[in-house]
Order: structure tokens, then C-alpha cells, then sequence
């Protein structure tokens, strides 16, 4: 449950306005949980003047407090009566200290002349850490690191659980280990195949027929991979973090249980979590799909070239991976069962699809698998794969070396524990919903990264957005589309199709025509965009881009000198310079 | 060195102490025959300045307090101040307090890596073959863990590499 927009730090409300025991059963655990979570928590009336003294008392000495305004929430009255069955006292302010009930405002100060109050204080939660955090990739490390340098003391545990081939990796999360860099990696090490075949048609002589060895590329990015696990674990520790190789869940409120990988479990408690456990490559759920199929997991460690490989699935991650391996000279297969690049912009998607069938990669469209077999065992094997048409009785076989998986990924929330504590994910896709905060419904509890279940935004900006989208669904185009193809000169070898390259802006014409899309196919194309994301941000128009100058001879200078608009119909291709 | 457990500490073992056995070595070919004659051991590799006659070494990082009047300019050093005495100590004593706690039995190398002219040399054995940068390096060989200058004067991060599993 979140907390209302508007009511921030100090203020929490903890329930609905529904009757009955069920309404009653929850006031309680949030009730509980505030008091477990707060060292001073303060149940109290805005309008109260006792609820004010005590308040200036605690500000007085220095310690924070968390309140509850009984007078501002919509359940007030329900809280007050479950706040007399725990503390058999039924008028405000009601005091709680490091668990402990206090009282009201005359026990409270008395208990500040005679020293308990100093004592209670002073018994800290008596928690092991101040934040544990439970993964260790990318938003757990950025996390830990800041709030070490706040001088917390943290921990952070990191577990691979080994893919179904059995494949793990060290510290720092997908991102690092079989995610963004070792794709850019082997996608680095295709351009450079592609680069090699270029440089003949500039001049290069040499004998040597130019082959891939899987093996080299493999290892060397391992090594660079284990050297970015080494240094993530010194930074932890040059900034006191504690890290755990060992697999964290929730067992109580404030306590988890690490298991490493021997098996041996440890106990560990904090005042505040950070869930971050990220996702895994999602299986298809059909025969032999976990016996004999690798997903991106496997991918960037396999140790021996995957030869002939049907890739299944259409996200960027099974084109990319595609793209690479058909860079670097293997047969690839993809099969779609829809679209390619669902939730992108579909003319870019089907812009990149023709690119790749162009350099060879085989699209098998509108087809889903039902059963892969293996032919024979080997490094790579032989698998049979049988798939269905989504569109009619049809069914295909094909036989590889490697099916590659690429169908999804799904979060890591459903078996740490989250339901002791009563963190509500989404059944449907195992997400967390989070508030402005990044706070769970348990208020000690914290969640980042893939994880997230998405959120509309409340600010202008999306309010405009929604007005738009009424009016692009039954009004006049709202938005004016300057595009146009081009040819990089890096690109200038003869039999090189030069109307690849394709460049397109969105504007939007009640607004300056103001820049709201930006699309790219060509290469270098994240370089190109960081810059033009920043300009987006900044309020760029199509005016602001005419006025730029161009930077010559460059891809990027296309945009400063786009004229053609979708609408006029007119012809794009490019000519010289 | 155990020490009392708390909560946080829990999951570093109390096994009984393991041991090391020490090789000195010079130059890169008396380093690559220590390496080749320890094969299958776990080898944690010191490289140094050489020393000279003297028991000097023209890496003060690198070795055993050379105190003294008179600053350095190693940024490395750590320093402690009393009046005009500078007491200075590079990195060897703390690497060797670091090594009593290793958790597995190994062998310990320590290379002097050649006089400074020799160092400087971007083409010399040790940065082309073992890739090192600047010394003191404290490797654990075959393995991308490292500790490179100031690293090896932190005892939490020794501790680290010493009692990898």
C-alpha cells in the first residue's frame, strides 16, 4: 500500500475504510509494523497539545520520530481502538519507543526526568545492520555504495542460482556478467569481423583466410568480466560493506536467512531492506526446453562455439544475439511468434528485421515451438526442433546445434520470503509495486530496479500526454515526422545496399514543433543518440536543429538538415554530399 | 585472528590456520620457473623494486619502513607524524601480517622485479606478460585478483584476498 501523494516523510496511513475483523486484522499489522520499524513512533492528533509537547521533547534531544495523525487519516477512529487493544490506552498522544510502550505525554516526560526515556533510547533496535540489501547487480551496488558513504553500515548479499546448464557467474548482477557488456563484448568482436571484410575493398592485402575462434573471444571476455567481479568486491569493502555470496529470504520482519552455497545458513537482521534481486531468462514450458535449450544466462560463457542456432524470441535480446552471431559467421535462425520488438516503434522494428535478413539471418515468422529433441549429444549437439504456425494447422521441423531462448525474463520475488512478511507483488508477473519512494507496503521495506511494477506518472507532463492520446485517437494528427535515409561514408563499398540507414525525428505540432521521438538504424547508433537525449531534455524543436550546423562528414549531422516529412509522401533517398 | 564472532563475521570458517611456503626470486625467469616448479598450488605472487646491496630498494612502497629524516613524495606511504620524525612504511610488513591469516596452504613468492630503470622499460616481461602496472602488486596468480599500490596497505582488502575460497 503506498502512501497518498502529498504526505511525505513523516506522516504514514496505514489502512482502508473497509468494516469488519478482515479491516481490524490489517489496522493491527501496520499498526505493529510502524512501532517495529520506527525507534520513536508517535500516534498523535495534529491538533493536540500534548501531542505537541511530546513532539518538541523528542526534537529537543535530538532523536527522529515518526507520527501518525489520527485526526488525518480516514480510518482514525479504527486506529484508536486497535491502538487500545495493543497498548491499553485509548488516548493520544500514544508513545512508543524502541518497541516499548511509553505511554501518553505525562508518562513520557516523567519517564524523561527519571531516565528510563534515556534508556530506552539508547536500546537500539540492537539490529546487525542498518540496511541489508538482497542482490548484488546493478542497483543493489550503486544502493549499498551510497549508503555506505552515509555512514550506514550495510550488507549485501549476491547468489546466482546455476541456469538449468549450469551456468553462474561473481558479483554485479545481468548487467555485468550476461547482460549489456558481454553482448557489447561479442557484438564488438562482429563489427570487427565485418571491419576485416571492409578493409579489403580499402586497400588491405594479406593471405591468411580470416576465420572466428569462439574460444579466444570467450575467454577473453571472462577474464574481463572476473576482473569487474574483483573490483566490485573491493569496492565494497574499501567502503566497509559487508557482502555475503549467499542466498537471502525474508524469514521475520527484520530477519533474513543467507544460505550459501555449501548449504550453511546464517541469520542476519537490519532496520531496513532493499529487495533487488532482479530477473532470469523465462522457459517455454514445453519438452526438452530446460534439458537442451541455452538462454543469454549460458550464452556469454559457453565453451564451444554454438554453431548452427535458431534463437526464439524477438525481444532485443534474442536479435541482438542473433545479430552477433550472424556477424560473426554462424547460420542463425529467429523464430517469431508476433511482432518483432513488441513495444517498439514498429516501423524501426520491421526497419531492423529487413536489415538483419538482408546480412542473412533466416526469420521464421508467425511460428511457435512445441517440442525440441536431441539428435545427438556433443559440444555443440544436434537438437530437433518442431514448431506450430499461429496462424493454421502448419508445422515445421529445423535441426541445430543451439536453440537459444529469448522469450522474456521473469523477477526473482517468489521465493525469498516475501509473503512472511506480507510484501504484495503482482501474482501475475511477480513484480513489486512501489510508491514515490521506492517503498513496498511494508514500510522498512524498500525495492529496486527490474523488479518494479511501472507507474503512471502524475506530473503535467503526462496529463498532457494523456490529452494527446485522446486526440491522435479520434482527432487530427497531432505530430509532424521529418525522416530520411542515408549512407554512412564509412559505409561506401561497392555492393553495399546505400538506402539502409534510416533516420527519423517526431515533433509535436502544438507545441514549437518540439522534438518527442527520436529513432536511429545505422551504426554507432547509442553514441549518436546520448547527445540528442540530452538536447530532448532540454526543450529541442526542429528549429533549434536547423539552426545547429552540422558536424561534416558524420551520421549524425543527418538531423540537423532533415526536410522531408512523411506526410508529403516525397522521395528519400540520398544522394552525395 | 578468529577473534569473537558477531553476527556479521559469522560466515567467515574457524579452520585451523593454513601455511605458506616462501620463494624468493629475481627477474621475470626466476619468477616463471617458481611458478612452473608450484604448478596446481595456490601461488600468491609480491612484486617489488629490487633491493640493492644495502638491503635499499628503490621503491619505498614496496618494502619493509625505511625511516628516516626527509619526506617522500610517494603519495602511498603512510605516515605518522611526530615533530621532525617521519616514519615511513611501504607495503611489505603489512602484506606479510596479511598472509599469517590465509586460510589455505600456498605458496608465497616474492619477486624483486629489477632496478627502476628497468621498471620504467614499457616493454619489460612483467607488464607485458603478467600485465602489471606499478608495483607493489600482490597477486593471487591465475586469478584476476589483485591488489596494486595502496590497495596492499589496506588490511581489509588482504584480508579479502587471503581468505578467498
Amino acid at each position: 500500500m503506498s502512501s497518498p501523494p502529498g504526505r511525505r516523510a513523516r506522516v504514514s496511513s496505514p489502512g482502508t475504510s473497509r468494516q469488519g475483523s478482515d479491516a481490524r486484522e490489517e489496522v493491527r499489522r501496520r499498526l505493529k509494523d510502524l512501532i517495529d520499524a520506527n525507534r520513536v513512533m508517535i500516534f498523535s492528533k495534529s491538533y493536540c497539545p500534548h501531542s505537541t509537547r511530546v513532539k518538541e521533547l523528542f526534537s529537543s534531544l535530538g532523536v527522529d520520530y515518526n507520527i501518525l495523525e489520527l485526526d488525518q487519516v480516514e480510518d482514525g477512529a479504527n486506529v484508536q481502538e486497535v491502538l487500545k487493544e495493543i497498548s491499553n490506552q485509548k488516548t493520544v498522544p500514544n508513545i512508543f519507543v524502541n518497541k516499548v510502550h511509553v505511554g501518553g505525554c505525562d508518562r513520557t516526560f516523567q519517564a524523561h526526568h527519571n531516565g528510563l526515556l534515556q534508556k530506552l533510547l539508547q536500546e537500539d533496535l540492537a539490529h546487525d545492520f542498518d540496511l541489508i540489501i538482497i542482490g548484488g547487480g546493478s542497483g543493489g551496488l550503486s544502493c549499498a555504495k551510497e549508503a555506505a558513504n552515509l555512514g550506514k553500515k550495510v550488507m549485501v548479499l549476491d547468489f546466482v542460482v546455476p541456469s538449468p546448464q549450469g551456468s553462474s557467474w561473481g558479483l554485479g548482477g545481468t548487467c555485468v556478467n550476461v547482460g549489456c557488456i558481454p553482448k557489447k563484448l561479442m557484438h564488438q568482436a562482429a563489427l570487427l569481423g565485418q571491419a576485416l571484410q571492409d578493409s579489403r575493398r580499402f586497400g588491405w592485402e594479406y593471405n591468411q583466410q580470416v576465420k572466428h575462434n569462439w574460444e579466444v573471444m570467450t575467454e577473453a571476455i571472462q577474464n574481463h568480466i572476473s576482473s569487474l567481479n574483483w573490483g566490485y568486491r573491493l569496492t565494497l569493502r574499501e567502503k566497509g560493506v559487508t557482502y555475503v555470496n549467499a542466498y537471502g529470504e525474508f524469514v521475520e520482519l527484520h530477519k533474513i536467512k543467507a544460505t550459501n552455497k555449501k548449504g550453511q545458513e546464517t541469520f542476519y537482521t537490519a532496520s531496513k531492506f532493499v529487495i533487488a534481486t532482479g530477473e532470469r531468462p523465462r522457459y517455454l514450458g514445453i519438452q526438452g526446453d530446460k534439458e537442451y535449450c541455452i538462454t543469454s544466462d549460458d550464452l556469454f560463457s559457453l565453451p564451444y562455439c554454438p554453431g548452427r542456432t535458431l534463437v526464439i524470441g524477438s525481444s532485443y535480446v534474442g536479435l541482438e544475439c542473433a545479430g552477433f552471431l550472424a556477424g560473426l559467421g554462424l547460420d542463425v535462425t529467429v523464430m517469431v511468434r508476433s511482432v518483432l520488438l513488441r513495444g517498439f516503434d514498429q516501423e524501426m522494428a520491421e526497419k531492423v528485421g529487413s536489415y538483419m535478413e538482408q546480412q542473412g539471418v533466416k526469420f521464421q515468422r508467425k511460428f511457435t515451438p512445441v517440442l525440441v529433441q536431441q539428435m545427438e549429444k556433443g559440444s555443440p549437439g544436434v537438437l530437433k526442433v518442431v514448431a506450430k504456425s499461429t496462424e493454421g494447422p502448419e508445422t515445421v521441423e529445423g535441426t541445430y546445434n543451439t536453440v537459444l531462448l529469448a522469450i522474456g525474463r521473469d523477477s526473482c520475488t517468489r521465493k525469498i520470503g516475501l509473503e512472511k512478511i506480507g510484501v504484495k507483488i503482482n501474482e501475475k508477473n511477480g513484480k513489486i509495486p512501489v510508491n514515490d519512494v521506492e517503498q513496498t507496503n511494508v514500510p522498512h521495506v524498500y525495492a529496486i530496479g527490474d523488479i518494479l511494477e511501472g507507474k503512471p506518472e502524475l506530473t503535467p507532463v503526462a496529463i498532457q500526454a494523456g490529452k494527446l492520446l485522446a486526440r491522435r485517437l479520434f482527432g487530427a494528427s497531432l505530430e509532424k515526422v521529418y525522416h530520411t535515409l542515408f549512407w554512412p561514408l564509412e559505409w561506401t563499398v561497392a555492393g553495399r545496399d546505400n538506402n539502409t540507414c534510416y533516420a527519423k525525428i517526431i515533433c509535436n505540432k502544438f507545441d514549437n514543433e518540439r522534438v518527442v521521438g527520436f529513432h536511429l538504424l545505422g551504426p554507432n547508433a547509442g553514441e549518436i543518440t546520448q547527445g540528442f537525449a540530452a538536447a530532448m531534455k532540454c526543450g529541442l524543436t526542429k528549429q533549434l536543429l536547423n539552426d545547429t550546423i552540422g558536424i561534416h562528414p558524420t551520421c549524425g549531422e543527418v538531423f540537423t538538415t532533415l526536410e522531408i516529412t512523411k506526410s508529403s509522401g516525397l522521395e528519400i533517398t540520398q544522394k552525395g554530399c | 585472528m578468529a577473534g569473537s564472532q558477531s553476527a556479521s563475521q559469522a560466515t567467515l570458517e574457524t579452520e585451523p590456520m593454513a601455511t605458506y611456503k616462501e620463494v624468493s626470486v629475481s627477474g621475470f625467469e626466476e619468477f616463471d620457473q617458481a611458478v612452473k616448479e608450484h604448478q596446481g598450488k595456490t601461488i600468491f605472487a609480491y612484486f617489488s623494486g629490487s633491493k640493492d646491496a644495502e638491503g635499499k630498494s628503490w621503491c619505498p612502497d614496496c618494502v619493509e619502513g625505511q625511516s628516516g629524516l626527509g619526506l617522500s613524495d610517494s603519495p602511498v606511504q603512510k605516515r605518522t607524524h611526530d615533530f621532525n620524525i617521519l616514519i615511513l612504511t611501504g607495503a611489505e610488513p603489512v602484506v606479510r601480517e596479511g598472509l599469517k591469516h590465509v586460510t589455505e596452504d600456498c605458496v608465497f613468492i616474492y619477486c624483486q622485479v629489477g632496478d627502476r630503470s628497468y621498471w620504467k622499460d614499457p616493454n619489460n616481461d612483467f607488464r607485458q606478460k603478467l600485465k602489471l602496472t606499478a608495483v607493489p602488486t600482490l597477486l593471487k596468480y591465475g586469478t584476476p585478483q589483485k591488489l596494486v599500490e595502496s590497495e596492499c596497505l589496506q588490511a581489509n582488502l588482504l584480508e579479502m584476498i587471503f581468505t578467498e575460497d
